[in-house]
């Protein structure tokens, strides 16, 4: 299973349909998930169904919620209109029986295809741990647009990419200054925009919106992920060495030496 | 003969003496908590960056347009009035072998700015190199006589000084050292101040431990 080609879902799709999280990192001793759910309909504020129960409410385009820890299991998800009631009426969007494993991390995002149409897609996030002094950033195709390619600093650092698929890359930690081209033009579509990629978290970048609604950058974070350094040099000239120093060393032999001289004219006078 | 035997005295008192005094007058290895302790202790948790716990709302939602992050004020200045340490501090990140980028100039100390800033919560690491074979003796040489008790200062870059009382001193084997409670960003807040020490290893032009010393906030 390829961990970056999600199942995306469109809104005509009826009935049960697993949206299976694909590979579940480790950690399976919790038995609760952590999701995030990212607007990126542009236009179209929302209220977000679990189960029939109302979990967002008024959620708006360009917004982020979570993450909540949820209990592992599976969901009806639903979206309505931010003006309904409740969730007796038609549906834009659902997804039935979607799978939440015990201790995933993933981001439901509600966004257009490169058709335009409405789908919920499930990502899973890596929280595998960064090395030291390093940053995660995945950047996730979530926009009415087709192919991109993806800059840092001018230079294409994830080439092609189409909606919904993700391209990670770990970076050394800073802030870098990203922009979204058509893939193979120098046509900027999205940016540039300033990203701080914090040292030891996950930034997870999303181009979403639509040609007539305008492309903008949602970002994610996920933090924690940082590793020590592997050790803390620290002098290299042998100035404070904590041995016995060579003065006091010759000090202690001349002694020795000198008892077992004496030692011996003591031992050679007796006899 | 009596010459003799004053002879094999004094050269077995010479012999034996000398290094038992030289070890009996060094500092001990230690003081203190042992430093694994003075890390896993558990204090008054430290003060959350987003403020009270508020009732949330059911969902929290915000904004996912990209923002600058703010960051805390970098500490610029360590001082150890009673041993005499006082050095400018380097924001530093990592080396390209992995491990924590010093200052060249053994003058200068290295705050690890990937870590929390001196009062956040876990552990603020500030290390420097204990000599070097032209400009002599780093700042934090004299870490190695630190005791329980003293007095660390540090004074962030809005002016601001904050007061630490060293809890522990410990002398650690390099290859044992316990990286993830030296660097960890949780827990209560601590300031671990980390140089070399130990038997120089010529062969390696390195010293075979690393001086730890911990110290908690003064209030």
């Amino acid at each position: 299973m390829d961990r970056t080609r999600p199942i995306a879902l469109t809104a005509g799709t009826a009935g049960a349909f697993a949206l299976l999280f694909a590979a579940t990192p480790a950690l399976a001793d919790s038995h609760t998930a952590t999701v995030s759910v990212l607007h990126g309909i542009p236009d179209t504020p929302v209220d977000v169904y679990a189960n029939g129960e109302r979990l967002i409410d008024d959620f708006a385009p360009g917004t982020l919620a979570g993450p909540l820890e949820l209990p592992a299991g599976e969901y009806d998800l639903a979206l309505y209109p931010a003006d309904a009631a409740d969730a007796s009426g038609e549906a834009l969007l659902s997804a039935m029986d979607v799978a939440v494993p015990a201790g995933a991390d993933a981001t439901v995002v509600a966004h257009l295809t490169e058709a335009g149409q409405p789908a919920l897609t499930p990502f899973v996030n890596d929280t595998s741990a960064v090395p030291a002094g390093q940053a995660r950033v995945t950047v996730r195709h979530t926009a009415a647009a087709p192919a991109v390619d993806v800059r840092a600093g001018g230079t294409v650092v994830a080439p092609g990419l189409t909606n919904p698929n993700e391209a990670t890359l770990t970076v050394p930690a800073g802030t870098i200054t990203a922009d979204v081209t058509l893939a193979g033009t120098d046509t900027v579509a999205i940016g540039p925009a300033d990203l701080a990629l914090a040292e030891g978290t996950s930034t997870i970048v999303y181009a979403w919106g639509s040609g007539d609604a305008g492309y903008e950058l949602a970002t994610q974070t996920v933090t924690g992920l940082h590793s020590s350094p592997s050790g803390v040099p620290g002098g290299s000239a042998g100035l404070v060495d904590d041995e016995l120093p060579l003065p006091l060393v010759g000090l202690s032999v001349l002694g020795l030496a000198g008892a077992a001289v004496a030692g011996r004219r003591l031992v050679t006078s007796r006899v | 003969m009596r010459k003799a035997v004053a002879g094999v005295a004094v050269g077995l008192a010479l012999a034996v003496g000398v290094p038992v005094s030289w070890e009996l007058t060094r500092p001990p290895a230690t003081a203190g908590t042992p430093v694994a302790q003075a890390l896993e202790a558990t204090g008054p948790p430290a003060p959350s960056s987003s403020g009270a716990a508020a009732p949330a709302p059911a969902v929290e939602t915000r904004d996912a347009a990209p923002a600058a992050v703010p960051r805390a004020p970098a500490p610029v200045r360590v001082t150890v009035p009673a041993r005499g340490v006082e050095a400018p501090l380097d924001p530093m990140g990592v080396a390209g072998d992995g491990q924590m980028a010093l200052p060249g100039d053994v003058g200068r100390v290295g705050w690890y700015r990937f870590g929390p800033v001196p009062g956040e919560a876990g552990s603020a690491v500030l290390a420097g190199h204990v000599d070097d074979r032209e400009q002599g003796l780093g700042a934090l040489a004299p870490l190695r006589t630190a005791e329980a008790g003293d007095e660390v200062l540090v004074t962030d870059d809005a002016g601001t000084t904050s007061r630490w009382r060293v809890t522990s001193r410990e002398l650690i084997t390099k290859q044992q050292l316990p990286l993830d409670a030296l660097f960890s960003r949780e827990g209560p807040p601590r300031l671990v101040l980390v140089t070399c020490g130990g038997p120089f290893l010529p062969e390696y032009r390195s010293y075979r431990d690393n001086v730890v010393v911990v110290a908690e906030p003064l209030r």
